[in-house]
């Protein structure tokens, strides 16, 4: 088996409370796109939460490169090599495109301005808007600045919180392009409920159901199992 | 007559009543009487206090506003009607209105206001109330304060003492009995968790106003109390020190109990007097505020029960 | 005209000198929603350390540079004792910085002494100049200039350097910052220092201007520092600079022409801010929700 980048094992977490992740477990392997599936509510979002250390952990492990990362404070997890787009995009409204840019930025090194160009050529609007506040976008646009945002450090593994949330089909599938594109730079864990989105992007499809990881394979064989995606899913 | 339902609490609570009905037979001596009529006043005044912080979750730093209105009204109107039972009840009764008036007013205006913002306008406003007292010097005396006749007949000291026990002693079962009825459930519920109880659907704000209504009453209740006691009013019923006071008593005492802030009320008035004496011994003594303060914000972090909800707590552990 | 233009004068001075104590005070909240009611105890001992520095040395400018430390320490002490076991939990938050507080105020007292002081400006800044018909009074130019240069040298920070993008981006979002790798203690640590540091440093600047310093003004000043913070909008630096010139002002006419009204036009005025628009006047927004 090939080594992963980052490995859940049977976690569980409570959000106040209410225990919200009951038996988590995952791995996501370099290079690919890993697409959490499931129903409103089954817990995906606290899943990332809980991987960028938002969220504290009960019972479980979380490794990232080998290395135990559970219940670490969420900007040391950051600083090892994670980006995090979270399902509101966290845009900071009174800074402009550009300042937001700034604030993710932590070393200013050649490396990063070539990734911080790579991604501007992926999405042309943040450069056209470069000045403009970042409250007074439009939704795909904060969407692309919190993806470049995440990426524009050298993150190895960014996890994506629904990016189609919202989004015009037109805007979508710009996003799904650039994840494919991205698929070059970093590995991706993908939280989605658009399936069509999900199935062009993803390698690998794990579903969530009750705070609970039931069930794993590959993309494409998902996408012909009919049952399956009308049970977990409610793809008819 | 079901006596035997009473709780065994009650029971313990009414024996302590009448230990404090003899009590003036025993300690003769004026000094300690006044020191208990004190106590008992600002039991009242903590008890008050206890039904917003501890009870509601409401901080208010201007609690003193009530106090000051009681002991004014009661003061002015025994000065300037004369000194007998009839212009008593006249003082203390428009004292009790303004509070109501006062706490409605306030209440629908900034309860629904996030706590800090609650905590600094009451604390702000109680100022505006301790300049009004001091520019209005025609009527109050300004900060000199003016002294007043009692009626005849709670001239005697122990007359007084039985008057202040007997109100202190009603209002700690009335607000036992609120606090323990349905509405002192959505007030403990509020307390816990404001959103939940509004998605209860419950009206928060109308119960919170309710809250700051009974007690800014009482408070007022112990205003009237304070001023027979002292048989003088001046600006110092305003005083910020006074909602320091009260604080003191409910933290220390403990919050949400009703017991705890008369205990509280006890110790805080007994060390007054004995820091005071002991002041010419060292000078640290006179700066108690300095003790009193250290120990408070020892007594927040460490023991945010105080003393009647530390114990409380070590006896519910003892029991599972 | 010549009235108009002190009393304008007067309220800008005395705005600037609430602008320098409310706008750590915002930046606090705003950054950790923690509301500091000891803040008024940093100005009362920059004041204070300050003034005895300046009174024994007879050097002006090194009583600025005591007050300035005194505020940094504290500002660790405060941050580090009083407001960091606490965090997260406004009631105990609120209870303990008011009792720190009032440890301040008293301990003024001890180290001091119970009385009052009077302090008078320092010789270079005592007097007036003449300019056509008007009188301008040297010690409140010199507060304005302060006042100002503070701001523009804040602001820049603000918003030309990544530190304070970084404040900024914290106080709309402080869970999306930390995860893009900034350790916000720290950060917070800092604006808590440097806001202490310019609470002191108002206090300092505020003795000779009122020429008399005492104990009771840490209570007094919290308040104001509040108010002004409460009409800015929490967590908004330039809401705190004009919210304190219009309060600086709003007091200068008021205690002129309805003396009566001086006192309580601060109140009033937060009051009406606080019913008609609670976010205060100039709202920080916050991330996408």
């Amino acid at each position: 088996m090939m080594s992963s980048l980052l490995s859940v094992k049977n976690v569980e977490a409570f959000i106040q409370q209410y225990h919200i992740l009951h038996d988590i477990s995952l791995e996501v392997q370099s290079g690919e796109v890993t697409v959490l599936l499931g129903r409103n509510g089954a817990g995906k979002t606290t899943t990332l939460r809980t991987i960028m250390g938002l969220n504290k952990v009960s019972k479980g492990d979380i490794t990232y490169n080998g290395e135990q990362i559970i219940n670490e404070q969420p900007y040391r997890i950051a600083n090892k090599g994670i980006g995090y787009v979270p399902e509101d995009q966290g845009i900071f409204g009174e800074l402009t495109v550009g300042e937001n840019m700034r604030v993710a930025v932590k070393k200013e090194d050649e490396r990063t301005t070539k990734r911080m160009e790579w991604i501007l050529d992926l999405f042309p609007d943040l450069k056209k808007y470069w000045k403009k506040q970042g409250g007074q976008l439009s939704g795909g646009q904060k969407q692309m600045l919190a993806i470049a945002r995440a990426f524009v450090n050298e993150n190895d593994l960014l996890l994506i919180d629904e990016p189609s949330k919202g989004l015009a089909p037109i805007i979508v599938e710009k996003v799904t392009e650039s994840i494919q594109q991205m698929k070059e730079h970093a590995t991706i864990l993908l939280v989605e409920q658009n399936f069509q989105m999900a199935s062009n992007t993803g390698d690998h499809f794990y579903i969530i159901d009750d705070g609970q990881t039931v069930l794993n394979g590959k993309m494409n064989e998902l996408q012909e199992n009919q049952e399956l995606k009308r049970k977990y899913l409610g793809i008819l | 007559m079901n006596i035997q339902n009473l709780e065994k609490s009650t029971w313990f609570y009414l024996c302590i009543t009448l230990l404090l009905f003899i009590l003036p037979m025993v300690i003769t001596e004026r000094s300690l009487q006044f020191i208990i009529i004190q106590i008992f006043i600002f039991g009242i005044f903590a008890m008050s206090y206890d039904l917003l912080l501890g009870y509601t979750g409401i901080i208010s730093f201007g609690h003193v506003i009530f106090f000051g209105l009681g002991a004014y009204t009661t003061g002015i109107a025994l000065d300037r009607l004369g000194a007998t039972i009839g212009s008593l009840v006249i003082g203390a009764f428009i004292g009790v209105l303004l509070a109501a008036f006062v706490s409605l007013l306030v209440g629908m205006l900034t309860l629904r206001l996030k706590s800090h913002f609650y905590a600094m306008l009451t604390l702000a406003l109680s100022g505006l109330f301790l300049v009004a007292a001091e520019k209005w010097r025609p009527m109050t005396g300004g900060n000199d304060g003016f002294t007043f006749r009692l009626p005849d007949i709670i001239r005697e000291p122990n007359h007084l003492y039985i008057l202040c026990l007997i109100f202190f002693v009603l209002i700690f079962f009335g607000l036992r009995r609120l606090t323990n009825s349905p509405f002192g459930k959505v007030l403990m519920a509020i307390r816990e968790n404001e959103n939940r109880t509004t998605s209860l659907g419950y009206k928060v704000v109308y119960y919170k106003v309710i809250a700051s209504i009974v007690s800014g009453v009482v408070a007022s209740l112990a205003g009237v109390l304070y001023a027979l006691s002292l048989r003088f009013v001046n600006t110092g019923v305003f005083a910020t020190d006074l909602t320091i006071d009260v604080l003191l008593m409910t933290i220390i005492g403990g919050v949400g109990t009703l017991i705890g802030p008369i205990i509280g009320a006890g110790l805080v008035e007994l060390a007054h007097h004995w820091l005071s004496s002991l002041a010419d011994v060292h000078w640290i003594f006179e700066r108690w505020i300095i003790l009193y303060g250290t120990l408070y914000i020892l007594v927040v972090i460490f023991f945010p029960l105080g003393i009647i909800g530390t114990i409380r707590s070590k006896l519910a552990g003892r029991n599972k | 005209m010549d009235l108009i233009i002190n009393l304008v004068i007067n309220g800008l001075a005395t705005g600037m000198l609430i602008f320098l104590l409310a706008s750590g005070l915002t930046l606090i909240f705003g950054l950790m929603s923690v509301l500091n009611f000891a803040h008024g105890g940093l100005f009362i001992w920059g004041a204070f350390t300050g003034v005895w520095a300046y009174q024994t040395s007879g050097s002006f400018t090194l009583g600025i540079g005591v007050a300035i430390v005194t505020g940094l320490v504290l500002g660790v002490i405060t941050e580090k004792l009083i407001v960091r076991p606490v965090y997260g939990n406004h009631i105990q938050q609120i209870l303990i910085t008011l009792g720190f507080m009032l440890v301040l105020q008293e301990f003024i007292k001890v180290v001091f002494g119970p009385n009052q002081k009077a302090v008078f400006p320092p010789a270079f800044l005592e007097g007036s100049f003449i300019v056509g018909d008007i009188v301008f009074i040297k010690y409140r130019i010199f507060i304005i200039i302060v006042g100002l240069l503070v701001f523009m040298v804040a602001s820049y920070i603000l918003r030309r350097t990544r530190i304070g993008l970084i404040v900024r981006a914290g106080v709309m979002d402080k869970e999306m910052i930390q995860t893009l790798g900034v350790n916000i203690k720290v950060i917070f640590m800092s604006v808590f220092m440097i806001g202490s540091a310019l609470a002191a440093l108002s206090g300092m600047l505020h003795a000779p201007y009122s020429g008399v310093i005492y104990a009771e003004m840490g209570l007094e000043f919290s308040i104001l520092a509040f108010i002004v913070v409460v009409i800015g909008g929490m967590g908004s630096f330039t809401g705190s600079m004009l919210a304190a010139l219009l309060v600086g002002l709003a007091q200068a006419f008021m205690a002129y022409y309805f003396p009566a009204l001086s006192l309580a036009v601060n109140m009033i005025l937060m009051t009406i801010v606080l019913i008609f628009k609670p976010q205060g006047l100039f709202k920080v927004e916050g991330g996408a929700r």
